[in-house]
């Protein structure tokens, strides 16, 4: 309750001052400029090497959040695509009439409740589908291709898939139904990986920010011990005491912490241009976008990167506490 | 006001500093305590202002038993009590008058209501023309009354003083004692730790002397 109470008591007016450089905040209005000296000196709290190393964590902390959010909305974004799709498949050698019988599973497959659109495939689009393997050839022309016919799903009110497999395969001879299924099944395993080893390297960037914030805060706490006996000797009590530094961590912790979000989201930015370069025209915006969506982020992986502030400030103002309360605790 | 008994105190496993320490403070006493160097007097003076636990025995300051306060009880305390160090412990970054009002601002009172007050001690201690000086300007002499304004300045009830005529010339000292008297008649005690003898010579009051970790009353 006393953290609620400090945050209930805290300066907000003087917030500015506390996040602003010395040079900057002495060029705010008076009103939002604290009249008292400060107890401890910003100079010894927030040195460039320490909000640098923050900042730099923080961004590593956007950046690996921001990269598993993206693969993670890319991944469900395959997984919607291809869960609303099935396709039927005509064996090309047992069919005399192969156009003919096209047109009747088509017709059967669009009475189907459950089912929006039906595309059958040309045999130019089937072979068009071969040509990443096989390449341009005439061949292909005279190889029996499969024919495919794209079904639609409401993916809303879905149909009973076995129904119409049982349907398909009594009325209609040399026709399979795929519902994508094992691919799903293939690409959810891969894409759980994908998540999975991104929250491993989160955990590892979380734990080593938390790490360094720790490690940094607690020596600028050892470099101001003396102000700390100082004020215990003139009978600050431990809330007094811990609240004049943490104004500080947390004009440090924010001021960081938004350098390294304000830099994520640039860097998000500026991904796909980046991966089009890298890539010399061969990775086109269309592949990319595949791999990793649209490569910038959305509103909510924005927030997630104010989170990321949030998170290090909050670290920074708790260090600084427990930081005070263990100095406190080497005297009676 | 302050109690000691039985009061003993080791550092780790050493040997004793202090040994069955017993003595009173009454309320508006003058008191000063000296012995040689190594005696103790500045581990007395720690205990007095709660800053050290004792190994055994009793304390007692403003009738509370000080091993049974919380943390934030004994700051309560503390506020109640003035103390000037050997050392000064001045802020480096404040201004003298800054560091004068340090323990007001600590109390919660606004700077309104006692910028004079503040202007007028360090004018006292003849430190008029240094009110806007850091530390590190000042003196040994100045920073000793700038420590001891800081002390004085929310009227203590008690104040504790290691040394603080040490580092001041004889009319320097004199004044300060002149303070340090004026405070008491105003009702504050008060415990001078000293070696000066010609200091305790000026004052009739009782001497806590401590030899080999035991205090005597003279």
């Amino acid at each position: 309750m006393t953290l609620l109470n400090d945050i209930r008591d805290y300066p907000w007016t003087n917030l500015l001052t506390g996040l602003l450089p010395a040079r900057l905040a002495g060029m705010l209005p008076a009103r939002l400029q604290s009249k008292a000296a400060q107890i401890v000196p910003s100079a010894s709290i927030a040195g460039h090497a320490l909000t640098v190393v923050i900042a730099i964590m923080s961004f590593l902390a956007c950046l690996t959040l921001g990269a598993v959010y993206m693969v993670n909305q890319s991944a469900n974004a395959w997984v919607n695509d291809i869960s609303s799709e099935i396709t039927v498949e005509l064996d090309p050698i047992n069919a005399a009439d192969i156009e003919k019988k096209m047109t009747l599973v088509a017709l059967f497959l669009a009475k189907q409740k459950g089912v929006n659109r039906v595309k059958p495939l040309t045999a130019e689009d089937s072979a068009k589908l071969l040509e990443p393997w096989l390449g341009q050839s005439s061949a292909l022309q005279a190889l029996p291709i499969p024919r495919l016919i794209a079904v639609e799903i409401d993916r809303s009110n879905p149909p009973d898939i076995q129904v119409i497999k049982s349907a398909l395969t009594q009325n209609f001879e040399g026709v399979t139904l795929d519902d994508h299924r094992r691919w799903q099944a293939e690409i959810k395993t891969l894409t759980r990986s994908a998540a999975l080893a991104g929250l491993a390297v989160l955990s590892l960037v979380a734990v080593a920010t938390i790490a360094v914030i720790i490690s940094a805060t607690r020596s600028a706490m050892v470099s101001n011990r003396g102000i700390i006996e100082v004020l215990h000797f003139v009978g600050a009590n431990e809330r007094f005491i811990s609240r004049e530094f943490e104004r500080h961590f947390l004009g440090l912790g924010v001021r960081a912490g938004l350098m390294g979000a304000v830099a994520a989201a640039l860097a998000f930015l500026l991904l796909p241009f980046m991966m089009q370069m890298l890539g010399g025209g061969a990775v086109t915006a269309a592949e990319t976008q595949r791999l990793i969506g649209s490569g910038e982020l959305d509103l909510k992986g924005y927030l997630l990167c104010v989170l990321v502030v949030v998170v290090v400030a909050s670290l920074c103002m708790i260090t600084s506490r427990l930081g005070v309360i263990r100095v406190l605790k080497t005297y009676a | 006001m302050i109690r000691f008994d039985n009061v003993g105190l080791r550092y780790g496993s050493g040997p004793e500093i202090l040994r069955d320490v017993t003595f009173h403070v009454l309320p508006g006493s003058f008191h000063f305590l000296t012995g040689p160097s190594g005696a103790g007097k500045t581990t007395l003076l720690r205990l007095l202002f709660m800053s050290l636990r004792p190994s055994r025995g009793l304390i007692f300051v403003f009738g509370e038993n000080v091993g049974e306060l919380s943390a934030g009880g004994r700051s309560g305390l503390r506020r109640r009590i003035g103390i000037v160090f050997q050392d000064f412990r001045l802020l480096d970054h404040l201004t003298t008058w800054e560091n004068v009002a340090l323990p007001l601002r600590v109390m919660g009172k606004k700077e309104a209501d006692y910028r004079e007050d503040v202007t007028d001690l360090l004018r006292w201690v003849g430190l008029g023309d240094r009110i806007h000086a850091y530390p590190e300007v000042l003196s040994g002499g100045e920073k000793q009354r700038a420590a001891i304004a800081r002390a004085v300045i929310g009227r203590p009830e008690l104040l504790l003083a290691d040394e603080p005529t040490g580092n001041v010339d004889p009319a320097i000292g004199n004044r300060l004692l002149r303070l340090f008297v004026e405070l008491n008649r105003l009702g504050t005690s008060v415990i001078i730790a000293t070696h000066d003898y010609g200091l305790m010579e000026q004052l009739d009051a009782p001497r806590l002397v401590l030899t080999d970790g035991h205090l005597q009353i003279r």
